[in-house]
């Protein structure tokens, strides 16, 4: 297929894809004009970049995987042991402006993307909230092989398990950004490329009703494994870039909080959308921040109940109420696809 | 005339119950046949052992000579096999276009034909069924009548050489009932697929099928063309009880009728 100056245009009209370059384009902006502090940019890209990966799943399978964080711990502890033990991967994550970051995390990623991968192909068998369930019980089992099996590297910790980064495995905030950065461009794109193929359009089938997906030629079960480990693997790489930007990790990674976070994140924007995420994540961002400096200590209590508010009035999200309307004519489905 | 399907001394058992018992039929290309029986005769069953929806305790079943006894569903529906469900089955929150297009995209040219492509056949189907002007409709806003005729250009995107109808006619009034059955008389013709079609509207299958092969609990009573299978008293027995009791019954039917 040749891709001519013309499809690069007629692409370009294409909403979906606007809305994620002007995302793309915006958070970067605000990098090069210093416009806010690296942490808050780094924060934000972490939560669309999360709610976009479990999206692959969630969103478009139809799997509500509960347990989701832990992704975020399996990616968060490999990455902080390979750096903290390994010299050569410790160098490799200070070069290359933050590319090394990235194929660090990717190495740890792809140790999440297995365990997905083995974990999946029993738990997917399960529906509904038994796969849920089962991946809550996921999460609890691998944080308490890593707190066995994890040295204890600050005896005065009480938690355990708690890794903190000596000063020689600390990289630049800068750095840190590119990475988390690029990553999140990398799960927008896959999410929108996702969407629009063959194997995207299965695992829709598969969240609409599986028995008649299976039935007219869908492999289910390896579409399924498929997207969970996909999504394991951008939720590892995200999950290990945030930590590290903390300067260590605990298991707090593994809370049940950040399991919600993202699914939250997924329903306040819209289940299966490619922007829903995206939007989701901009607006439980900008809620997050905005209540934690407005009304400290409350904040959480306040956010749950708008959250509730939401899912109460507005099951299907912003997009999904927004995909039901027409305008002038135009059915705005067939725009935010 | 070549053999499409073998289906050797199937037998499927659920715990104690064998839901079907020791079946056996050949089927030629491009027949139209009909099956019959009382509830829970094991129709439904049959469908789902061949196309992979359940495993049989016994028997084999040879597709275009390939053995697809153990082979799962998805990899059955590449091969040419598609099928309706009784209870419809609609992806709701897609148009129905995008409906047929996953039969497009995953039947026998799956990984073959672009999205695009698959539009296209997906197109051709949906009015070929009469649902041209609904394209572009979410599936779960259609009537009953429309969700079968979806059901049935769903699976015809498959472009299958077998074609399971389970019920199609279903909760129709007899108005959509000659209606969906121009429209599959119409697809057989132009796409040249065979048929199994389970129908509890009698009169229907029996105007429209070929053959007719009746199940009664699990076991094949009766092989036929529709006129031998209606005189068989076995038949006849297995719808309306005690063959003297359905003859007198007939009798009086007769009489009332007069």
């Amino acid at each position: 297929m040749k891709i001519g100056f013309e499809d690069i245009l007629e692409y370009l009209k294409r909403p979906t894809l606007a809305i994620i370059l002007i995302v793309i384009i915006a958070i970067g902006a605000m990098r090069a004009f210093h416009v806010t502090t690296l942490d808050t940019l780094i924060l934000l890209s972490y939560f669309i970049g999360v709610a976009a990966s479990l999206n692959i799943i969630m969103g478009f399978a139809g799997y509500v995987s509960f347990g989701h964080a832990v992704f975020i711990g399996i990616g968060a502890y490999i990455y902080m042991l390979s750096v903290y033990f390994n010299p050569l991967l410790n160098t490799l994550q200070h070069s290359g402006f933050g590319v090394g970051i990235i194929i660090v995390s990717i190495l740890a990623a792809i140790v999440a993307a297995i365990v997905a991968g083995v974990v999946g192909g029993v738990v997917l068998r399960l529906r509904g909230a038994f796969f849920a369930i089962a991946t809550i019980g996921l999460d609890f089992t691998v944080l308490y092989i890593i707190k066995a099996v994890v040295p204890d590297l600050d005896p005065d910790y009480f938690f355990g398990a708690q890794i903190i980064l000596p000063k020689r495995c600390i990289v630049s905030k800068s750095d840190i950004f590119n990475a988390i950065y690029i990553t999140l461009i990398a799960v927008m794109i896959t999410n929108y490329i996702i969407k629009r193929s063959r194997f995207g359009a299965g695992l829709v089938a598969i969240r609409e009703d599986e028995d008649a997906a299976e039935s007219l030629g869908v492999p289910t079960a390896k579409y399924k494994t498929l997207a969970f480990a996909l999504s394991a693997f951008f939720t590892a790489m995200l999950g290990a870039i945030f930590f590290l930007n903390g300067g260590g990790v605990d298991e707090m990674a593994f809370s049940l909080g950040k399991s919600i976070d993202m699914i939250v994140m997924i329903i306040i924007g819209g289940l299966g959308t490619v922007i829903g995420p995206i939007i989701g994540g901009i607006i439980y961002y900008w809620l997050y921040d905005t209540l934690l400096v407005h009304y400290p200590g409350v904040n959480l209590i306040i956010l749950g109940i708008i959250v509730a508010l939401i899912i109460l009035f507005a099951p299907e999200g912003i997009v999904g109420i927004i995909r039901k309307r027409t305008f002038r004519g135009l059915k705005l489905r067939d725009l935010l696809e | 005339m070549s053999v499409l399907l073998r289906v050797e001394n199937v037998t499927k058992r659920f715990g104690g119950l064998v839901a079907v018992d020791n079946v056996s039929f050949t089927l030629e290309k491009g027949e139209f046949l009909g099956l019959i029986g009382p509830n829970g005769a094991g129709k439904t069953t049959l469908f789902n052992v061949i196309n992979g929806v359940y495993k049989p305790e016994e028997g084999r079943i040879i597709f275009k000579g390939i053995d697809i006894t153990k082979k799962p569903a998805h990899q059955i529906a590449r091969l040419g096999v598609a099928r309706t469900y009784q209870v419809v089955k609609p992806f709701s929150d897609m148009t129905v276009v995008e409906n047929a297009m996953i039969g497009a995209l995953f039947g026998k040219k799956a990984g073959k034909i672009s999205i695009t492509e698959a539009r296209d056949i997906a197109m051709n189907m949906i009015e070929l069924v009469g649902l041209k002007d609904k394209a572009e409709v979410l599936a779960a806003s259609l009537t009953l009548h429309e969700k079968k005729k979806l059901e049935v250009a769903r699976a015809l995107s498959a472009e299958p050489d077998l074609l399971l109808l389970d019920e199609v006619l279903a909760g129709l009034n007899p108005k959509e009932i000659e209606e969906s059955l121009k429209i599959i008389s119409r697809a057989k013709e132009k796409l040249d697929f065979t048929v199994i079609m389970v129908e509890h509207v009698m009169h229907a299958v029996m105007n429209i099928a070929e053959r007719i092969i009746v199940l009664h609990y699990g076991k094949k009573i009766a092989d036929g063309s529709p006129q031998e299978v209606a005189n068989e008293p076995e038949v006849i027995t297995a719808y309306l009880g005690e063959p003297e009791l359905a003859l007198k019954f007939v009798k009086r039917l007769r009489r009332e009728g007069e």
